[in-house]
């Protein structure tokens, strides 16, 4: 055993814990936007008014994330691209990939749309307007809504194929038959995750 | 005049030249399959030019898809050469040697990496020495059917030249090693180096290598159950990782 198996684990890891239980969070708590501004925003601060809020913020999902992200990116590169074998699953495993990639720069932009632009720029106001206000300016707001979308379709598609991948890794899913069964359980988990983050959204469509 | 068939065969003069691609056109008979084509060639080595050129070599021995010699990548898609049937191939027919092995001359490669990495994997029962070891355990039916089908790999290579994860720039050990050690791994003797090989797995190469893209267990002739194999590792090895990091 060298240290290149457990990175390998460990990115496996935490794709599922706590990177996609963190991902299943986030995107409940957008179901919130249907209630309003004032609840949405007492159901955010809810997280940061605990003392916790900066420890759990930068151990349970920045550092596993920037993990996963980096180490992600370092397996893409690896990957050999083999043009001619057309199987469902070679197109699943080169869309992990691509859409690991299409994530780590929504979050980048995300994050800085909805969080440390703001606070940066010193005109923080409320999740809520941060947020709808993005989505509604009359110049950019088709564009904010547009990358959302794709966001959001990644993100889901990654963390629902990644159950599946991870199921093999670890041995969890042994037969043909128990992989089939994965396989219904991560097209559940990506359409309940999709149709509820889109649902939100539409809130402040 | 008689149909003809065409070829687009990619030759490499030596193992450093660079590869060119050359066209033959070869008289069609009824069931030929790319071998029995590339042996008029080699009866007949006049390129489409009608220039005499050296035969085009390749690698072949069973004839009938148990030895795994003459694979090599027909219209795009690796394949066991001999059991080719033209009738069913698209024209012109483009034969190249596998990418992901050195090649040695033209369609023929070494794939020596597969059978080191057998080795690696300690791919047999360790029986060593005169002494009379008394009759083996015995293997119940329900062990036998699926132990059967994974000893029917015949070390082609056509899972490992379709994995985006195999290169000739890393050295993973590929799905073929990894299902020999699952196999061995679950045979009553063979069991006794199971840690050794899960070792093997466990390094650089090994089994967290595997990308999971499963293009290994469509390109397989022999129909194996490869990802059933790599997920069993990956549960062995799951065991083995929990042992090593608190009860050693
Ligand atoms: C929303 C955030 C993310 C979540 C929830 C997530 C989740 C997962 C999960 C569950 C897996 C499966 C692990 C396995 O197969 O064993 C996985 C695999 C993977 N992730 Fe992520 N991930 C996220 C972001 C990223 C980012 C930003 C990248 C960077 C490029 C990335 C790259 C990868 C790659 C390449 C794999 C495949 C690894 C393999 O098959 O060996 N992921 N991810
Ligand atoms: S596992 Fe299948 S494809 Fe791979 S070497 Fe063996 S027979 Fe060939
Ligand atoms: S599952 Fe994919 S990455 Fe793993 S050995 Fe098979 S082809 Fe290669
Ligand atoms: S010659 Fe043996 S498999 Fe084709």
């Amino acid at each position: 055993m060298d240290t290149h198996f457990i990175y390998r684990r460990i990115h496996s890891l935490t794709g599922i814990i706590p990177v996609g239980l963190f991902l299943i969070y986030h995107l409940y708590i957008q179901l919130y936007l249907h209630s309003g501004a004032e609840v949405y925003n007492e159901e955010v601060n809810s997280f940061y008014d605990s003392p916790l809020a900066l420890w759990i913020l930068v151990l349970v999902v920045y550092i596993p994330l920037i993990f996963h992200s980096v180490f992600g990116a370092l397996i893409t590169f690896e990957a050999q691209v083999q043009p001619s074998y057309h199987y469902f699953a070679h197109l699943l495993y080169w869309l992990q990939r691509l859409s690991g990639i299409g994530v780590l720069f929504f979050i980048i932009a995300h994050v800085w749309n909805a969080q440390l632009g703001p606070l940066v720029a010193d005109t923080w106001g409320t999740h809520w307007e941060h947020l709808a206000e993005g989505f509604s300016d009359p110049e950019t707001g088709l564009v904010t809504k547009t990358v959302y979308v794709l966001g959001i379709l990644g993100a889901t598609f990654h963390f629902a194929n990644g159950i599946n991948t991870f199921s093999i890794t670890w041995g969890v899913a042994l037969t043909p038959k128990s992989q089939q069964r994965m396989r219904v359980i991560s097209i559940i988990t990506f359409l309940v995750l999709t149709i509820s983050a889109l649902y939100a959204l539409a809130a402040i469509w | 005049m008689s149909r003809m068939l065409k070829f687009k065969i990619k030759r490499q003069d030596s193992k450093e030249s660079s590869p060119y691609w050359e066209d033959f056109t070869v008289p069609y008979k009824a069931n030929s399959n790319v071998i029995s084509c590339l042996m008029d060639i080699q009866a007949n080595p006049l390129n489409s030019k009608g220039e005499k050129v050296s035969p085009v070599v390749w690698d072949c021995s069973c004839l009938e898809e148990v030895c795994g010699s003459c694979t090599m990548v027909i219209n795009g898609e690796v394949r066991q050469s001999c059991s080719a049937l033209v009738d069913k191939l698209e024209e012109p027919i483009r034969l190249e040697p596998m990418s992901k092995f050195p090649v040695i001359r033209d369609l023929a490669v070494d794939r020596s990496r597969m059978f080191e990495a057998l080795k690696k994997v300690q791919a047999w029962v360790p029986a060593d020495g005169y002494h009379d070891l008394g009759p083996g355990e015995r293997i119940s039916p329900e062990h036998q059917h699926v132990a059967y089908k994974l000893s029917e790999c015949m070390t082609c290579g056509c899972c490992v030249e379709a994995c985006p994860q195999y290169s000739k720039n890393n050295d993973f050990l590929g799905a073929a090693a990894m299902n020999q050690a699952r196999l061995f791994n679950m045979h009553p003797t063979g069991k006794s180096l199971r840690k050794d090989r899960l070792d093997v797995l466990m390094q650089a190469g090994g089994i967290s290598d595997c990308g999971n893209a499963q293009n290994c267990v469509e390109a397989c002739p022999k129909s194996i159950p490869l990802t059933e194999s790599i997920a069993d590792l990956g549960k062995q090895a799951s065991k083995q990782f929990w042992n090593n990091l608190f009860s050693s």
